[in-house]
């Protein structure tokens, strides 16, 4: 109980000071969003420019704006996007699927494959395949997710031009549309966290194999496939769960510049589009919510964690 | 078992190959008949025609989704839009102007005289706000004579009025006083309706079968989809995915041209790159050191280095403005001379080489001019720095004149009123050079208020020789502008001012 206790207590000051750091940062960028809007060399006389400030609100001393922002996302207000007027946690709801289709896709493929290639890689420990599959995992660690992606695309083009890559469609209205544009960004993303999972439950493998226990079966007479599955493999998996929740965090980092590459309109684009117009409510609000996921995420590891090891309950 | 695990260790590639082929088996052939679909790079932040003024939504809704009184043709002349006529009193202080018949909004009521007095009514009005009021500041008030006439009353004469109204949209009357509710469900009286708005990923336009032009539209619809990576849109339109780049600048359109089903339109572009500089502090503030830099400045470089070819130098106004634009052969200072650069420095009683910091607008071409231009001014007596910041940070510069001199792009209109008037005016509102020539004002004063060509054509000439070669800006070049699009769109012609109003006459051939 003491350590959900200190976990809580954790979380609710990380959000407390994403707010304030996601607040002040926005705005440490130079220029606002009347001035984005109107770009360089736009004919526009400054006491319009005034009249446009006092309009969205941005001619407001800062902590007045902070307190009135965060006085309403306690009340369940998010605010509204500065130009449409539209409230922003329509926006977010609006993007949200995309994202955690190709996140949720993205995990699938990258944890369903790791496992299996990871006990192939432990397995195969010292023979000509290792070598093979090292500098497999460690190109996939390393090759970026946006040359990947343009890479796939391209290379689509060509051997299926039919193939329809760009874009998103909602799966309630083309289920095969969905998939078929999700599948390509969908491994471009999971490939770096396949790579690392698999070399992930490579070594932990290792490391279980070496253990008394497997000794023991061994003994026993116990088959090759019952040592490894049976035994070592669910030992190994303890890192390996926690490492999945790290890496959805990755995943909704690496979303948004495979979100750019396949333009799939999902929260990294709205994060990006945010940022570059200077929607100061939107951006605040996309990045307490991602943050907040994340944060979700690594609670909800950590409590798995002491399930299945007791001694972290502590 | 070495068997079994090669193949284990092909999995990865096994399963997505796998699974390309099953969905390439169940894709249904996506057949959307007669809806263009376009791919454009930015997602506008709003479609309110007299509030959101970037091009990313201009050329969204200019001409497709909304009409103003008067148009901007393909040879850049003002021709009937609403207004199917008009007359002007010969003091130039009245207009009336009789509306098309016919016409509806996309929302089925009829397009009347009182909905264009609330538009223009709308674009002065303080609460809404809007950037475009400056090009109504002549107008005194409009007023509704009939239901189809509309009477203008203003305070002064004004030549650039009729092209000032091309850009002011007409919207219902019920949005006088409604300052969000076009930002996201645009509604006007041009050949295409709103249909769909998914944010980040496309604006779908769908016919408007009560257009007055029963003519127009060919297309059932325009899909608009926002692609940000130029990467993307270059495969896209290759494969077919989508059928227009439109307005892509020369870089993109060189790496598609020659690729099969792909064809490219081009035009003279109204907006010019520039060397800004800022007379109001050493070293700009001398007109030696001005002319000096526009002496080492090598245009045809530029053209050749940062445009690839795709362009040409030009002064003051775009070549494009053919009853307008004065010849460069007329500016002494377009034939570059390192030494006389040199020379004029030298009697300009500055120290050399003069350091000057750039400040460049973060867009890749200019980019490209800029270190040209910094290679060129190094050559001639010059120590030239560049700075490169984010957007926001160039454009708060650039509005505070916190520069010696910069590197960017002025956009053009097709009247020299707009290319000048507000830019180098003596406090023009684009006037970031804080350039002040009693001649320049004089001429810019009178020439707005003269109806007669010949007379503002004079006018417009001494200006363009006044600012050519001392002026506050050294004016580089024009470039192209390319919209590329599948063989099998017809009909569609690029327009320097960048809308796409003739979306309304494309068809796709199957």
């Amino acid at each position: 109980m003491r350590f959900l206790r200190t976990r809580l207590i954790d979380l609710v000051l990380v959000m407390v000071g994403v707010s304030i750091l996601t607040f002040l940062m926005i705005r440490l960028i130079p220029g606002d969003a009347v001035a984005i809007m109107l770009g360089a060399n736009t004919e526009v006389t400054a006491d319009r420019v005034a009249e446009l400030r006092g309009r969205l609100g941005l001619d407001q001393p800062i902590w007045v704006q902070y307190l009135s922002w965060i006085g309403g996302v306690l009340g369940g207000d998010l605010g509204v996007s500065i130009w449409t007027r539209r409230p922003v946690l329509d926006e977010i709801i609006g993007h949200v699927w995309p994202t955690l289709q190709l996140t949720v896709l993205a995990l699938a493929i990258g944890a369903g494959l790791a496992v299996p290639l990871g006990v192939l890689m432990a397995r195969l420990r010292g023979r000509g395949w290792d070598v093979g599959l090292q500098i497999g995992s460690v190109m996939g660690l390393t090759i970026p997710s946006f040359w990947l992606g343009i890479m796939l695309i391209l290379a689509l083009t060509v051997l299926a031009p039919e193939w329809q890559v760009l874009g998103y469609v909602p799966f309630s209205q083309d289920p095969v549309g969905n998939i078929q544009r999700l599948i390509l960004p969908a491994f471009a993303l999971a490939l770096p966290i396949l790579a690392n999972l698999a070399r992930l439950v490579r070594s932990a493998m290792l490391d279980a194999l070496q253990q008394d226990y497997i000794r023991s079966a061994r003994a026993r007479g116990a088959s090759e496939a019952s040592i490894l599955f049976k035994h070592a493999l669910r030992n190994a998996l303890i890192p390996f769960v926690t490492s999945v929740g790290i890496m959805t965090g990755y995943l909704l980092g690496g979303a948004i510049v495979v979100e750019q590459v396949f333009a799939i309109p999902g929260l990294g684009r709205l994060i990006l589009g945010a940022i570059a117009e200077r929607n100061y409510p939107l951006v605040q609000a996309t990045i307490l919510v991602v943050t907040f996921t994340f944060v979700m995420v690594n609670f909800a590891v950590d409590l798995l964690y002491a399930l299945i090891d007791p001694r972290v309950r502590t | 078992m070495s068997k079994s695990s090669g193949n284990a260790a092909f999995g990865t590639s096994a399963l997505a190959a796998a699974l390309l082929a099953s969905a390439m088996a169940l894709s249904p052939a996506t057949a959307r008949a007669q809806v263009l679909q376009a791919a454009v790079d930015a997602s506008p932040a709003g479609l309110d025609p007299h509030l959101i003024t970037a091009f990313t939504s201009f050329q969204i809704v200019n001409g497709t989704i909304y009409e103003g009184l008067t148009t901007i043709d393909k040879d850049l002349r003002i021709v009937p839009g609403l207004a199917q006529s008009w007359t002007i009193a010969p003091d130039g202080k009245t207009y009336t102007f009789k509306l098309v018949p016919g016409a509806t909004f996309h929302d089925g009521s009829p397009v009347e005289a009182a909905d264009v007095v609330a538009s223009i009514n709308r674009v002065l009005s303080k609460d809404i706000a809007s950037p475009l009021a400056s090009r109504l500041a002549a107008v005194d008030k409009a007023t509704a004579s009939d239901a189809s006439t509309v009477t203008i009353a203003m305070k002064e004469a004004s030549a650039p009025f009729l092209t000032a109204l091309a850009s002011i949209a007409i919207v219902p009357r019920a949005f006088e006083t409604n300052k969000d509710g076009l930002q996201r469900q645009p509604v006007g009286t041009g050949p295409f309706r709103f249909k769909e708005w998914q944010p980040n990923g496309f604006i779908e336009l769908s016919k408007h079968a009560g257009y007055w032009n029963k003519a127009q539209p060919k297309l059932d619809g325009v899909r608009f989809n926002i692609i940000p990576e130029s990467a993307t849109r270059q495969v896209g339109l290759s494969s077919g995915q989508y059928a227009m780049l439109p307005n892509i600048d020369a870089a993109t359109a060189l790496q598609l041209r020659g690729r099969p089903g792909v064809k490219l339109a081009e035009t003279m572009e109204l907006a010019y790159t520039l060397v800004g500089m800022n007379t109001s502090k050493a070293p700009f503030d001398n007109p030696k050191v001005r002319e000096a830099l526009n002496y080492a400045l090598n245009r045809g470089e530029i053209v050749q280095a940062a445009l690839f070819g795709a362009g040409v130098p030009g002064g003051p106004l775009s070549p494009a403005l053919k009853d307008w634009a004065v010849s460069t052969s007329s500016f002494p200072c377009f034939t570059h001379s390192a030494a006389k650069a040199q020379d004029l420095l030298k009697e300009a009683g500055v120290t050399t080489p003069v350091a000057v910091t750039l400040l460049v607008l973060p867009r890749q071409d200019i980019r490209d001019i800029a270190q040209v231009v910094q290679a060129q001014l190094n050559k001639a007596g010059f120590k030239a720095e560049l700075r490169i910041p984010e957007l926001g940070q160039f454009v708060q510069d650039w509005r505070n004149s916190n520069f010696d001199a910069f590197v960017s792009t002025n956009a053009g209109s097709v009247d020299p009123d707009d290319y000048f008037f507000r830019t180098f005016r003596t406090g023009g509102s684009t006037n970031v050079f804080k350039y002040s020539n009693p001649a320049v004002d004089a001429l810019l004063d009178s020439a707005r208020v003269d109806l007669n060509q010949a007379g503002r054509k004079a006018a417009y000439d001494r200006v363009q020789n006044l600012l050519a070669c001392d002026g506050p800006a050294a004016f580089m070049t024009y470039g192209q502008l390319f919209t590329a699009s599948r063989q099998n769109v017809t009909g569609f012609d690029i327009i320097a001012n960048r809308s796409l109003m003739s979306l309304a006459d494309t068809t796709l051939a199957r």
